[in-house]
């Protein structure tokens, strides 16, 4: 089979990409309705892949453009004082804007002694992560750019490439205080891999969906009454702990502080990305703030009820579910709920002091793995329990 | 090990000290910022400030007092004196050396040389940073003045003995002498 | 952590690749790997060595095995400079070394002077500005230790909470002699100028809002888990440790040892307040881990915070009118002798040794600074710890550089 044909192959299959009502994704929905009659067929895919692979790398940039404004906002206010308030005039909100051409236009500096295909390889790898992760979530119930019937594994997957990228940028710098980080955040990473998917089994298996739009068309009903708020943590109180656990691994995951130990200002200097300037540089903060924009997504899908609200409820009984609208509101729904977790990993990490690698460690093995599992058991007696009294 | 009250100890604490702080940096999160946006509002400067010198050239008397009080020889000055009047060559303070101590206002004895509320010290080139503190260089108008009525005044006077010694020419000696004035 | 130290023997394993029966049986295989400690340098520049100091670390991954304190990239000469210049005129000196607290090191020099000069009588207004602006001075320097301890765990925003207070107290200082950071205030004889209108009461408000404000310093950064954790047990520093490395002042009490120069070795008027039972010395207890570790010594200072406000408060209540200078010349001449005043800088003993020939000009002005004497103990708590502890170790000596290297 040829690659093109693996393409449209896969976004045409209705168990990988499609639909129960349609037959693709919303791109080439989209796309199928303007097409003219003599563009040929690879042409058309190609165009579709082109433009979803456009969209998503313009959210990708502009979460992190967003978020980079916010975090500077928010520590500011935190800290007592404003942030950037001059760059386009209202609460400096071009500030992030004019950073980016900075360093777009800063030299690009390879240091001697850097292993330079390396140190090129990793910016990419780390973006190409965080770029495929993007692609497996949804925008709302009729958008999205796949679907995907194990979308959390997927996002989780690729989320965690961007690992090697961060090893590979330690490595190739040729400093001692890069090396140390990519240490770390191998370590770290590798120790909050297993509660982050342990805690995540939780609401997996009270919502019974590795779906991500399954599992927020789960959360729809409370006790049976399609009133939106049949949120993980309501319906199952252990999920609330598992949240808990979720996130704290979260936070490790994308290298947040209190867990920002592979950066750790104080202590190595920039960590690994003591050598890396501009553009490069920039890569690296685009792929945190979209891992933290990502991991928030699946928070609030799996468990505070992902495109679900009462307002969601009202106008599924207004009928109105399947128009522009719907899709609208479903969509700022969740990305309301996704920043609020930003927020919220933004306000611990101005709280909160860095932990230590022994301390990463400790809490990873021993505090938080158990936990979750032990959160696991008593969520499956739990959903057993509901099983038996429900039915 | 850890038992198991520790255990479950280190969370609470975690978690409940965690929910602390959170709290007090929620709380000034709400809370209006502190800071004034600096070129557009400015903080008031009070009377004592240290900052870039002031000199009431007119009181002045270059006693030297200030250039010797600097722990960093950092002041020049020159005048030539003109009798009671002082021609001004040079007065310059050099704000890479200085550093504020205001060492040199206190002994000044006729508390002539200040220290402003003016900080802001930017240059395009350290040379500019040798301020000239004088507002002009020379003498002054009134000193002028004053130089030429006091010229006047003993051209006068020498004219006046001089006639009085050409009528008294057999007395020898001129009893009135000139007498000097310290103040400046 | 001390078993760690001394289990540490840098091996260098065999280059080529072989394989060996060991007497057991087992078979060891050697590849082609040597392994050797890694040598680190911290600084000059490095944001945890609060200036320019350099620490070279040995390390075994993230272990560190040795570590070198490197001084002199600040050393200015400024004992040399007290030979050649007046004794007034050194006194903007006094403020560069440890520009944290500059109004303590303006006292000390001024104490130390007016050592020699048994006639000059300080007048008591004088006397308690002087107590006064030391205290505050003590609290904002408390503070920066406060907030760069912060940053040295990793938290920012305690920083900025302790600069905002800071700066008050900057403002204060502003008000009363126009500079914010190197005041030349404290003079030989008494204060430069008397306290401006108004100033005495606003230094009232201020010990109000900040006995508020302490206590959230307090939830935000000591009594926080993560914290304590952090600085709990690590750079454990004995009693007998502290005596033989003549540590003095938060180290000293860190570890447990009840001496305080101001009430110790009274000066100025300090044994007054003492008497009056003001203010306690707090102690490192070893509450949350050993006595003597980094949690201790960080605890000391910001207890030490409240009891400069109680100091200031007493000051407060007993102040009167009155002139601020007694009789001194404009150019100092000082009576012959040798004079040492010790006083409780808030890094320790900050001791002035001053020799006059009846000159205008010092024949030696040496420094004991506390934070040169305290920096030596870095090398003997370094090695054993994890590179994120010997960060916090640092921190927790809290030097200011600039009073290291003179």
């Amino acid at each position: 089979m040829s690659f093109l044909a693996l393409v449209q192959d896969t976004i045409t299959k209705d168990n990988v990409m499609g639909t129960p009502h349609d037959g693709g994704n919303f791109v080439t929905e989209l796309l199928a309705k303007i097409r003219p009659e003599w563009l040929p067929e690879w042409m058309f895919i190609l165009t579709a892949v082109g433009i979803a692979v456009g969209f998503i790398v313009a959210m990708v940039s502009v979460i992190a453009m967003w978020s980079v404004w916010m975090e500077r906002k928010v520590s500011g206010h935190i800290q007592c004082r404003y942030g950037p308030m001059y760059a386009g005039g209202w609460h400096g909100w071009a500030q992030t804007l004019a950073d980016g051409v900075k360093l777009l236009l800063k030299e690009d500096m390879i240091p001697k002694g850097a292993d330079r295909a390396l140190f090129w390889l990793a910016p990419a790898i780390v973006l190409a992560g965080i770029f495929g992760a993007l692609a497996a979530m949804p925008l709302s119930y009729d958008w999205y750019f796949a679907r995907m019937d194990l979308g959390v594994f997927t996002i989780l997957a690729l989320g965690s490439t961007t690992t090697i990228g961060v090893v590979m940028a330690g490595w190739a710098s040729n400093s001692k205080w890069s090396l140390y980080g990519a240490m770390r955040e191998a370590a770290q990473v590798v120790a909050y891999e297993i509660p982050l998917g342990v805690s995540l089994l939780c609401p997996l298996m009270t919502l019974g969906t590795f779906s991500l739009l399954d599992a927020s068309r789960e959360q729809a009903t409370l006790f049976g009454w399609d009133c939106g708020m049949g949120w993980a943590v309501f319906t199952n109180p252990f999920n609330m702990a598992a949240f808990v656990i979720f996130w704290i691994a979260a936070l490790a995951e994308t290298k947040r502080a209190p867990f920002d130990l592979p950066e750790a200002e104080s202590e190595l200097v920039a960590g690994f990305l003591t050598e890396y300037s501009g553009i490069r540089w920039s890569f690296f903060f685009m792929e945190e703030y979209a891992a933290m924009f990502l991991m928030s997504v699946v928070g609030a899908v799996f468990f505070f009820g992902g495109f679900e609200t009462p307002l969601t409820a009202l106008m599924r009984a207004a009928d109105l579910e399947g128009g522009v609208l719907y899709n609208l509101v479903c969509f700022g729904t969740l990305v309301l709920k996704a920043f609020a977790g930003v927020f919220l990993m933004m306000w611990l990490r101005w709280t909160l002091p860095r932990v230590r690698i022994d301390q990463v460690m400790t809490m990873g093995y021993k505090y938080l793995t158990p936990l979750a599992l032990l959160c696991v058991l008593l969520t499956a007696v739990w959903e057993y329990v509901r099983y038996l009294v429900v039915g | 090990m850890v038992s198991a009250s520790e255990y479950f100890g280190n969370v609470w604490k975690t978690l409940s000290t965690t929910w602390g702080g959170m709290k007090i940096t929620g709380k000034y999160f709400l809370q209006k910022p502190i800071p004034v946006q600096y070129p557009d509002e400015r903080l008031p400067i009070p009377d004592r400030y240290r900052g870039i010198h002031y000199l009431e050239q007119e009181k002045c008397i270059n006693c030297l007092a200030c250039a010797r009080a600097c722990p960093i020889d950092c002041i020049e000055m020159d005048a030539i004196r003109h009798g009671k009047e002082l021609e001004w060559v040079t007065f310059t303070l050099d704000y890479q050396k200085c550093m504020f101590c205001e060492l040199c206002v206190y002994p000044c004895p006729k508390d002539c040389i200040h220290m402003g509320t003016e900080y802001a010290l930017v240059t395009y080139d350290r040379s500019e940073l040798n301020y000239d503190l004088l507002s002009f260089k020379g003498m002054s108008r009134d000193a002028r003045i004053r130089k030429k009525e006091a010229e006047e005044k003993k051209a006068a006077k020498d004219a006046a003995k001089a006639t009085k010694a050409a009528k008294a020419a057999p007395a020898e000696e001129a009893p009135a002498e000139e007498e000097k004035g310290e103040e400046g | 952590m001390t078993d760690l130290k001394q289990q540490h023997t840098p091996s260098i394993q065999p280059s080529s690749e072989e394989e060996r029966i060991l007497p057991s049986g087992e078979r060891e295989f050697f590849f082609d790997v040597s392994t050797s400690d890694l040598e680190i340098n911290m600084g000059p520049q490095h944001p945890a060595t609060h200036g320019v100091m350099r620490v070279l670390l040995r390390t075994d991954g993230e272990l560190v095995t040795g570590a070198q304190p490197h001084l002199g990239y600040l050393h200015r000469c400024a004992e040399k400079i007290g030979e050649n210049v007046e004794w007034l005129q050194y006194l903007p000196y006094t403020d560069r070394y440890d520009y944290l607290s500059a109004m303590n090191n303006n006292l000390g020099y001024s104490l130390a002077v007016e050592s020699l000069m048994p006639e000059l009588e300080i007048p008591r207004r004088a006397t308690l500005i002087r107590t006064i602006c030391a205290e505050l001075n003590r609290i904002a320097s408390a503070l920066i230790a406060y907030g760069t301890y912060g940053l040295d765990i990793g938290a920012f925003t305690p920083f900025f909470y302790a600069f905002r207070e800071r700066e008050w107290i900057q403002a204060l200082f502003e008000k009363i002699c126009g500079a914010r950071l190197t005041y030349s205030f404290i003079r030989i004889g008494g204060v430069f100028n008397d306290a401006p209108p108004g100033w005495l009461k606003e230094v009232g408000m201020f010990c109000d809002v900040f006995e508020e404000k302490w206590r959230e310093y307090y939830d935000l950064l000591v009594e926080n888990h993560l914290f304590v954790m952090r600085t709990k047990d690590i750079g454990i520093i004995s009693e007998e440790m502290a005596y033989d490395f003549g540590l003095t002042g938060p180290m000293l009490r860190g570890s447990g040892v009840d001496f305080d120069l101001r009430r110790d070795m009274p000066y100025m008027d300090y044994k007054e307040i003492w008497d009056a039972g003001v203010y306690q010395i707090p102690l490192g207890r070893g509450e949350k881990g050993t006595t003597g570790d980094c949690w201790d010594r960080f605890y000391v200072r910001v207890q030490e915070m409240m009891e400069s406000i109680k100091i200031v408060r007493y000051c407060l209540e007993v102040i009167e009118a009155g002139p601020v200078i007694g009789d001194v010349p404009k150019v100092i001449k000082v009576p012959p002798g040798e004079g040492y005043v010790g006083i409780e800088n808030p890094r320790g003993e900050l001791g002035h040794y001053v020799h006059s020939d009846g000159g205008k000009i010092a024949v030696r002005c040496r420094v004991r600074a506390p934070s040169f004497v305290n920096l030596a103990v870095l090398e003997d708590l370094m090695p054993g710890t994890l590179l994120a502890d010997s960060v916090a170790i640092i921190g927790s000596t809290d030097i200011v550089v600039g009073e290291t290297d003179r």
